[in-house]
């Protein structure tokens, strides 16, 4: 029963996404002086995180070093091109932007560490230690 | 490499051309009223990385401004001609504040950039706290 809780493997896939973004956030931030640089962004979690057939859900892996699900496509695959704003040099990132982004990785970030420590509290508690 | 040392490889990058560039700047505004001094520039471009798929910034290689250099009117400069003028240094003080003023504001955005990446990997270590 134990072997393979899903609420880890969600919070443990949740929290691999929020680090993925925020490496593409410091990305497009380091670039954000670059003539010609497109800024680069990924899907949300809700889009990757697809359920497995049965019932269980996994993450889609992005790369084969991925431990969890099959390999679909490459990390650079699953980046996406945002071109919302264009800066006359033709770089498209706006610091303004990527903080947003950034606040939100971290606060995913934030998030599944707290469900990943919650449910270890509880599992700690059924096995009868404080 | 993980995603959060990937985070602050990029982040350390752009720290590091940022202030590449506001010491460029400053040589600019120090040598304003140097003759015949010419501004340098400083190009951005994306550092290729094969396969970690994130790219960091880099620095290329520094120019000069071709603009002409301004002519200033003072007949008892020991470099006049002539007519009484000398080439001044073709550095704009407005321009090189404006640039200066940016460069601190990517600066700032990438050393929070770090700062994040770092608490987000922080976070994760206060996990094994019990």
């Amino acid at each position: 029963m134990f072997q393979n809780l899903t609420v880890f493997e969600t919070a443990y896939a949740m929290a691999v996404h929020a680090g993925q973004k925020q490496a593409v956030v410091a990305q497009n931030v380091a670039n954000a002086d670059t003539p010609g640089y497109v800024g680069r962004d990924l899907p949300s979690f809700q889009e990757i995180y697809a359920p497995k057939e049965h019932g269980a859900t996994v993450q889609r892996a992005t790369r084969p070093g991925h431990v969890l699900g099959a390999v679909q496509q490459g990390a650079d695959g699953m980046m996406t091109e945002d071109r919302s704003f264009a800066a006359p040099d033709g770089n498209t990132g706006s610091i303004e932007t990527e903080m947003l982004r950034a606040t939100d990785a971290k606060r995913q970030h934030d998030r599944s560490l707290a469900i990943y420590k919650s449910a270890l509290n509880i599992v700690r508690s059924s096995l009868g230690r404080q | 490499m993980s995603e959060f040392s990937k985070a602050l490889s990029v982040s350390t990058s752009g720290l590091q051309a940022q202030s590449s560039r506001l010491r460029h700047l400053s040589e600019n505004i120090s040598n304003a009223d140097t003759p015949g001094y010419r501004r340098k520039t400083v190009p951005f471009q994306t550092a290729f990385a094969a396969g970690s798929g994130i790219s960091n910034v880099e620095v290329g290689r520094v120019s000069l401004d071709d603009r002409p250099l301004e002519r200033v009117f003072d007949p008892s400069h020991p470099m006049a001609d002539g007519s009484g003028h000398y080439d001044g240094s073709n550095v704009d003080l407005l321009i090189e504040l404006a640039d200066a003023r940016e460069a601190q504001r990517s600066y700032e955005a990438n050393l929070k950039m770090f700062e994040q990446a770092r608490q987000m990997s922080s976070g994760l270590m206060q996990l094994l706290r019990r």
